[in-house]
């Protein structure tokens, strides 16, 4: 750990943050085409965040700024810790418990300061977002206890590693098919797409956690969502679809998913939040515990293709 | 000094401060202060003498470093808490008895840690037991007492039943060789096994036993709830560790069926755990009491530890011991800080209060601490204790309980946000608007406790060295540390890098933020309303069943205690029957055709054999 990791992790949130952000603009302009709208210039995106940056903004006490930076801060370094293409700013701290408890830290920044902004329906907002994730959670991290035990490893990068080099057969999607549909269903969920976007309704006008934000609070609030995403496209990217050997590999793939996810969303109606915690405990929690079931107790899907 | 002296030191201290409270409530309340910081120096001056065994009148002691790690545990929390009794002498009935019985209990735990032998082992255990049970009387409600003596009373009852089958077995009372000879005997030692650590399951708290932690926890003075979940609790994880150790179940169970390398005895247990940690979730999910809600957690995270004590191994084993410290400071520490709030308010009820936090923010920083480290978040100890569990169930392949660990992890989150959000964040009400930060005495233990959790979290390290330690003197592998790091065969955690990289994001988001420009400060009502006009602020507070679609899905779930009562009707008319016909209108005619059964029976039988 020196000086030179900071500076990568430094250069690599920049990159991120570029990366990502260019490509949520590409993404408005996809679901504009599905709605046979002409849709907003690509960096519109960008000019939304420095916008909410520049404006004037209100706060509700101490504990409203404080949660936005520790929200802002838990995801950034969350965002450090992913592996891309086998680089790693940090090495050997790519566990993968890590991360997704790291996002944790993050997420609590974020509803601790929506529910100080004393604003009910921030509350509320809170309330769905955390039940979501108690719904989209378990079957996730199910398949990826079932992958730490066949492949004896909890590293993203290594986990990743190990799926190259045998062609798209070699991916944990089809190794592992039903937990490949389980983590993609499950990245809906994460990624607040319809079917799952109803912590966030963004349809009703202020029901979500974000009700109070305006300003830099605000702008905060869209960087963090770029970097969480990226987070999130970025573990199914390593863990399922094999990461990817060079940049060039992994940016492509990265933009397939994330791109396929919004086209989905763009045709789906919307779960109630009840609704959606149902779906995740039949659906994908039985193809989880189905998957983990054959792969432990058979040992296919770890050495099937080879 | 020897762990004799500091027993007798402390039950001395324990009957002065009776006497002196009798004049002065305050001053005996000073003394339960005194009498637990000295047990935690002087116990934790022991560590020099571990090895070496000593008698006290008819008690045998063994000093062992796993119960030096657990009686430095029980007096950390002991002794923390011990800062908030002054200041609830007025409202105990019985200040004096009090004061006395904290003191007893705390003497107790030490004998039950250091036992060498049962008799010692029970006489202690049953001291805790009963001045524990006086103690929790003193509280809320007599009922939570009751309720925690026959649940106490169950497991106590099975566990000397083990003992004295084990020395109907074995001919001796030292733990070890009692245990250690059961070899010979496999069917009998599942009936030890079994009934044995009935005890231990029972103050845990884990399935079906979990019903006394909410009311005990519950209604408990507050003074007393964080020593209940902290200190009491663990004493249940004590027992199952000596059930798998110095029972050597997995040695005596080894040729049984097994599941994935678990002989089914041990696992059905571990079942247990998880029942444990999915039923204290989800009713911790919808407690509207912020103890009760803390005291399903401990249900929660009682699970863990047993799931962790079981596996024996080197990783899930190694955590499990180390949740014990991380739960016990988290869970100290969050149940003082809502101890702290209840002593400004007067209510632990979420839905009576809110906004404490710009009346409090430092009890607030001590239950966001706490809450981190509870629900397993870095960088808080409790991260680093459910990571290794996690790691050890994925070595294993336990998928149904590792399913229910993640459950019970991810639901933490949603159960430890609703007293941060309910109790401390919204709306401040009209009533609590003049309230004042708690003094210096009782934030004292508060901001160590929280370090405490940021040591664990930060250099797990020092914490695991003694684990590893247990780990040798039980004759298991013990887990892997290099400098920073915990090695593990899936994979490492260098705790403390992850600490500096969050650091360094946070320093990045501030440094962003400070730069921009300064927020206009607004009052807390001035919120978006959705164009009502809302004046009152207890109306723009929303705690009251916060997760009220997520509890929908499960509120026909049946209730424990509702089967508890059920049962208890059930024999009660039993009894109302067998007492209606042996004392009904003409008792002679029962008497008789019962006589009369017996001898053809014995006819019958005469005549078949």
């Amino acid at each position: 750990m020196n000086a030179m990791n900071f500076i990568y992790a430094f250069l690599m949130l920049v990159f991120v943050f570029i990366f990502q952000t260019s490509l949520t603009g590409f993404n408005r302009k996809v679901t504009a085409r599905l709605q046979k709208r002409y849709g907003a210039r690509w960096y519109q995106q960008f000019l939304d965040i420095f916008k909410a940056m520049r404006k004037d903004s209100t706060t509700h006490g101490w504990v409203f700024d404080f949660g936005v930076i520790m929200a802002l801060g838990g995801i950034m370094a969350t965002v450090i810790f992913i592996p891309v293409a086998g680089f790693r700013a940090f090495p050997g701290t790519d566990n993968v418990f890590v991360i997704s408890y790291l996002l944790a830290v993050g997420m609590l920044g974020m509803a601790m300061s929506a529910a100080g902004s004393g604003n009910p329906w921030a509350s509320i907002g809170v309330g769905r977002a955390l039940t979501n994730m108690l719904a989209y959670d378990i079957p996730l991290m199910i398949v990826i206890f079932t992958m730490i035990f066949a492949f004896d490893s909890a590293s993203v990068g290594e986990l990743a590693k190990m799926q190259q080099g045998m062609g798209i057969l070699g991916w944990n999607a089809f190794r592992m098919p039903l937990g490949g549909i389980v983590a993609v269903i499950a990245l809906m969920g994460m990624l607040g797409k319809k079917p799952f976007d109803s912590f966030i309704a963004p349809a009703e006008i202020a029901s979500g956690p974000m009700v109070e934000y305006g300003g830099k609070h605000l702008g905060f609030m869209f960087i963090l969502h770029e970097f969480m995403t990226f987070i999130e496209v970025s573990l199914i990217i390593n863990l399922f679809f094999g990461g990817g050997a060079t940049i060039w590999e992994y940016m492509l793939k990265y933009a397939v998913l994330y791109t396929f996810t919004n086209i989905v969303s763009g045709v789906m109606p919307r779960f109630k939040i009840d609704q959606a915690v149902k779906y995740f405990y039949r659906v994908p929690l039985a193809m989880a515990i189905i998957q983990g079931i054959v792969v432990i107790f058979t040992g296919l899907g770890v050495t099937i293709w080879f | 000094m020897n762990l004799n002296l500091i027993i007798i030191i402390t039950t001395a201290v324990a009957l002065v401060a009776y006497l002196v409270s009798k004049v002065n409530d305050k001053a005996g309340a000073a003394m339960t202060v005194v009498g637990s910081l000295f047990a935690l120096i002087a116990v934790f001056l022991l560590r020099d003498s571990i090895g070496t065994e000593i008698t006290l009148l008819y008690f045998n002691f063994n000093l062992t470093v796993t119960g030096w790690y657990f009686a430095l545990v029980m007096l950390m929390a002991y002794s923390m808490t011990a800062f908030f009794n002054p200041f609830w002498m007025k409202k105990l009935i019985y200040p004096a008895g009090y004061n006395f019985l904290y003191l007893l209990s705390m003497a107790g735990t030490l004998g039950v840690f250091f036992a060498k032998d049962f008799i010692t082992l029970f006489v202690f255990w049953e001291t805790v037991v009963w001045s524990s049970a006086f103690i929790i009387q003193m509280g809320k409600s007599r009922q939570a007492a009751y309720v925690y003596y026959v649940i106490s009373a169950i497991g106590s009852m099975a566990t000397l039943f083990a003992i004295m089958f084990a020395y109907g077995t074995t001919g001796t009372f030292v733990i070890n060789d009692a245990f250690g000879g059961l070899a010979a005997y496999p069917g009998r030692a599942i009936v030890i096994f079994v009934t044995f650590i009935a005890a231990g399951m029972a103050k845990i708290g884990i399935f079906p036993f979990h019903v006394w932690l909410p009311f005990a926890h519950g209604s408990a003075p507050h003074t007393f709830s964080p020593v209940l979940s902290g200190g009491l609790v663990k004493m249940g994880a004590f027992v199952a560790l000596l059930s798998v150790t110095a029972f050597p179940a997995y040695k005596i169970f080894g040729g049984m069926a097994s599941f994935r390398g678990i002989p089914l005895p041990i696992y059905f247990m571990m079942a247990l755990g998880a029942i444990s940690i999915v039923v204290g979730t989800l009713m911790a999910i919808k407690q509207e009491d912020a103890k009760k809600l803390l005291a399903y957690s401990s249900v929660a995270n009682g699970g863990y530890i047993l799931i962790g004590l079981l596996m024996l191994d080197q990783v899930g084993f190694a955590g499990g011991l180390m949740h014990i410290v991380n739960h016990a400071v988290a869970s100290a520490a969050a149940f003082l800080s809502i101890a702290a709030v209840a002593y400004r308010t007067g209510t632990t009820k979420m839905s009576e209060m809110g906004g404490m936090i710009h009346r409090m923010p430092i009890t607030y920083v001590v239950y966001l601490i706490a809450i981190i480290s509870m629900a397993g978040i870095p960088p808080m100890g409790g991260f680093v204790s459910k990571w290794l569990i996690f790691q050890g169930l994925a070595d294993k392949g336990l998928l149904f309980i590792a399913a229910t660990a993640f459950f019970g992890s991810i639901g933490s989150f949603l159960y430890v946000f609703r007293p941060l959000s309910a109790v401390f964040l919204g709306q401040t009400f009209t009533r609590d608007l003049n309230k004042k930060e708690v003094g210096v005495f009782m934030l004292f233990p508060m901001v160590v406790l929280t370090l405490l959790s940021l040591l664990t979290g930060i250099f797990p390290n020092i914490f695991l060295r003694v684990v590893t330690e247990i780990q040798t003197s039980l004759g298991v592998l013990p887990v892997t540390l290099a400098e920073n790091t915990i090695v593990t065969n899936n994979g490492f955690l260098d705790a403390f890098k992850v600490f500096i990289v969050f650091g360094f994001g946070f320093a990045i988001a501030f440094v962003l933020f400070i730069a921009r420009r300064k927020s206009r400060r607004v009052e807390l009502m001035d919120t978006y309303t959705s164009a009502e006009f809302i004046h009152t602020r207890e109306l723009l507070h929303y705690s009251h069943s916060f997760y009220a679609p997520f509890e929908r899905l499960y509120e026909k779930a049946p209730d424990t205690m509702k089967l508890y009562h059920k049962a208890a009707v059930k024999i009660s008319e039993i009894g109302n029957f067998a007492e209606a016909i042996f004392f009904g209108i003409k008792p002679a005619r029962t008497v008789l055709l019962v006589m009369g059964t017996v001898l053809i029976g014995i006819i019958a039988g005469g005549v078949l054999s």
